[in-house]
């Protein structure tokens, strides 16, 4: 836990562009809230390693929505299920339900349906909020925080230690 | 824009996906080969053997060589294993974890093979071992048993025509021992209640003391107060004996009566038992119309029994796989429903189940019958295997044609299992036509199927574990031969040589692992003409010595009941005795001690009274001879008057 919040501090406090941490964060949903062994998974880890998105991000935010993602199951599941079950929308689905493509997508199921759909809701708010978030971070509040007592007592702690050993 | 692509991630990525896709095709063949290893014996419950797994990725397909699935029942022979299957695999639905085998060939498949290392599993290893030590100390034994009862069988062969009496009454549920082991316990609990209820009554001693007591008790003044209470206090003591006794004894007649009239109707139906298992043995046994039957079942039932067993063994090997997959389908779609959410299908002409084999082919040998020469191949083609039928909405077909034939001009085998709907229904028909059957041992007399034309029609249902078989064995051309030289062998090889033209009708109904086999024929028709005079001799002796052991056995079970029924009797004669008896004593009393008082009183008036009464007598008595007395005086007198008169 300390490791992962040292991580994020530095990620933060580090050069690298808030645009592709913030990509990193949105692309990541993907792989943290639905299941991970699906062929869409593939595309976005092909995405991944092909687009500049800051791999540290992805990686540290990938962790963070797995464990938001025992929460967010239930609603997905009911999402997935209100969609998959709507008779306006089931000559689509019949349709798609022809091509083997898109049923190695099981997009049929009811998870995968509602996370896909809850992580392509949140992929621009993610990215435009966190990029925002960082860049205000950036310049109003990280050298103001750093002057923070607790700022202080913290870099005399533990966890500081561990901070600096990721070469902060 | 190009600033924002990652040459290196794609190079990267592409990296990683080459090295997977190497990695399937080294490792895939043995993943493969390793999971076929495991499910498979789990499966099974024996091992599955394979020696080698390819796999081909244009187009996609596996090769699997060398399989033997071991028999749990018997771990040094194969249920199946074949050379070689190769399996063609459509990709995409392997992404959805399903493998749809568009075609499947099996070559070199064999059933029943022998192996060189035991197929049992590692936990029942031992026990196989011990059983197949076992089994070969046995088989030892029963090979030498084999040998000492063909010796034997060869020595008495010749007498053997029909079925000795023992063999009979060996093998035949008959209502003497029913009844007869009826009659022993309800005997044998009779007698128990009957000796606990005897226990508690009082003997010819007893008796005698209480009437001694009682005299005691009763004879004798008494001499004060306190002398009669305690008297009466006895007495009254004696009197709740009394009491006690009666109802022994009214407790004993009622378990004898209860026991004469239980044993005497259970051994009225236990005399009458022999005389119906000898009517019944008699129909079933002797060459009659009816009982004709019979010799159907003994000339074919030794050939039918084994072959029908081994085709239901290996049904029911399938038969697991089938219905128990339901189950587990049925109990996987309602753990889909908690959080790991659920698929919602929609109609396709093309549904995926999880296994699905689309075409199935192999050949394989057909046993041999009567000769060391195989009847030839038979091609075999299996339709839509899965344990899903439900979701493709198709049964399993099955279909054999017998191929390279000899001895047969065609052999043709249907089958529809359908498990889409719960229960399941399994159906075959098997279709044979020109089978030249010939030298055939049959289960009697030595005789010999020397040749003959067959033609075998049979329709098998199975509807959840419920077996109805029917077929129709059609034998024209016919030729018996026998070597026992047995008056009965050669009276129905006599009889048989008018016969070239008879079917056999073969019945198998109720659970598969153990139907009720019937086999009739119109042979049986056909012989009965000529039994009915030849044997009648034979028939007769066998009658006799069945009724001599039937009666011999209804001894064994009734042994002394008539001594006991008198004994019985006797017991209950002398309850009678013992009742009155006691009634008599009961009804014994003691008058109180007033009473003896005024008895006494009452005796001295009356003494007084006799004794006034007899003065008064002797008074009247003495008036009456001095009135006499006077009066003779006067006769006297008078007649002397008389006389001086004249």
């Amino acid at each position: 836990m300390l490791n992962l919040l040292a991580k994020f501090l530095k990620l933060l406090n580090g050069d690298a562009s808030p645009s592709q941490i913030s990509l990193g964060f949105a692309f990541a949903l993907f792989v943290g809230l639905t299941p991970f062994f699906s062929l869409h998974n593939l595309i976005i880890l092909f995405l991944v390693c092909v687009i500049r998105v800051n791999l540290s991000a992805f990686l540290l935010a990938s962790a963070v929505f797995t464990l938001f993602a025992f929460v967010i199951d239930p609603v997905s599941i009911s999402l997935g299920q209100a969609l998959l079950n709507n008779p306006e929308l089931t000559q689509t689905w019949t349709q798609l339900y022809q091509s083997d493509v898109w049923r190695a997508f099981k997009f049929n199921h009811t998870l995968l349906m509602g996370s896909v759909l809850v992580s392509l809701i949140l992929f621009i708010p993610m990215f435009v909020v966190s990029r925002i978030v960082i860049s205000v971070y950036r310049d109003r509040l990280m050298v103001w925080f750093e002057k923070l007592k607790i700022s202080k007592m913290v870099k005399a702690s533990k966890f500081y230690k561990v901070y600096e050993k990721l070469g902060a | 824009m190009t600033k924002w692509i990652r040459w290196s991630g794609l190079v990267g990525f592409v990296a990683v996906v080459a090295l997977l896709v190497a990695f399937m095709l080294f490792a895939l063949g043995p993943i493969i080969k390793i999971s076929i290893e495991t499910f498979g014996s789990q499966a099974v419950g024996a091992k599955v053997d394979v020696e080698d797994v390819s796999v081909s990725f244009s187009p996609l397909a596996l090769t699997i060589t060398g399989v033997q699935v071991a028999d749990k029942e018997s771990p040094m022979e194969n249920v199946v294993s074949f050379d070689q299957a190769l399996a063609n695999l459509n990709v995409l639905p392997l992404f959805l974890g399903k493998a749809i085998v568009p075609d499947l060939s099996l070559q070199g498949v064999v059933l029943g093979s022998s192996r060189t290392v035991s197929g049992a599993l590692a936990k029942e290893e031992v026990k196989a071992e011990d059983k197949s030590s076992d089994k070969k100390s046995d088989g030892k034994a029963s090979e030498s048993d084999a040998k000492t009862a063909n010796t034997n069988t060869d020595s008495k062969e010749a007498s053997k025509a029909l079925p000795n009496a023992d063999e009979i009454l060996e093998r035949e549920t008959l209502l003497t021992v029913t009844e007869g082991e009826a009659f022993q316990t309800s005997f044998d609990e009779h007698k128990a209640s009957l000796d606990s209820a005897l226990a508690n009554l009082p003997n010819d001693n007893a008796l005698k003391t209480y009437e001694t007591k009682l005299n005691g008790l009763l004879k004798g003044k008494f001499k004060s107060l306190d002398d009669f209470k305690q008297r009466k206090k006895e007495l009254d003591t004696l009197q709740a004996q009394f009491k006690k006794d009666k109802a022994a004894i009214k407790q004993a007649k009622s378990a004898i009566k209860s026991a004469k009239s239980d044993l005497k109707t259970k051994f009225s139906a236990l005399k009458k038992a022999p005389k119906q298992d000898l009517d019944n043995l008699k129909g079933k046994y002797t060459l009659d119309g009816a009982g004709a039957s019979n010799l159907a079942a003994l000339l074919f039932g030794d050939d039918a029994g084994p072959m029908a067993e081994k085709a239901l063994g290996y049904y029911e090997k399938v038969r697991p796989l089938l219905v128990d997959e339901e189950a587990k389908a049925d109990k996987q779609a309602s753990q889909d429903k908690r959080l790991e959410g659920s698929f919602v299908h929609f109609e396709t002409d093309r549904p995926l189940p999880e296994l699905w084999i689309q075409n199935l082919n192999f050949t394989m040998a057909l046993p041999s019958i009567a000769s060391d020469q195989s009847l030839g191949v038979i091609a075999v083609t299996v339709t839509d295997i899965t344990h899903q039928p439900e979701v493709i909405g198709k049964p399993i077909k099955v279909k054999a044609q017998g191929l390279n034939l000899h001895n047969m001009k065609s052999l043709d085998l249907n089958g529809v299992l359908d498990h889409r709907t719960s229960p399941g229904r399994d159906a075959f028909d098997l279709k044979i036509n020109g089978w030249a059957l010939n030298n055939v041992k049959l289960g009697l007399a030595g005789l010999k199927l020397a040749s003959s034309e067959t033609q075998v029609l049979a329709k098998a249902v199975l509807v959840d574990g419920d077996l109805n078989v029917n077929s129709e064995t059609l034998f024209s051309k016919a030729q018996f031969v026998t070597k026992d030289r047995t008056v009965f062998a050669k009276e129905m090889s006599a009889a048989l040589k008018n016969i070239n033209r008879f079917t056999v009708n073969a019945n198998a109904q109720g659970e598969v692992t153990d139907p009720s086999v019937s086999i009739k024929s119109d042979l049986d028709k056909q012989l009965k003409s000529a039994f009915d005079k030849r044997i009648g001799e034979k028939q007769a002796q066998l009658e006799k010595d069945l009724k001599n052991k039937l009666n011999k056995k209804l001894l064994s079970y009734a042994g002394d009941y008539e001594a006991e029924l008198k004994q019985l009797n006797l017991a209950e004669g002398g309850l009678s005795n013992k009742t009155k008896a006691l009634e008599k004593l009961g009804k014994s009393k003691m008058s109180s001690y007033e009473d003896q008082l005024k008895a006494e009183a009452k005796a001295k008036a009356d003494a007084k009274k006799a004794k006034a009464k007899a003065a008064a007598d002797a008074k009247k008595a003495k008036a009456k001879a001095d009135a006499d007395k006077k009066k003779k005086e006067l006769e006297r007198k008078a007649k002397e008057k008389l006389k001086k008169l004249f």
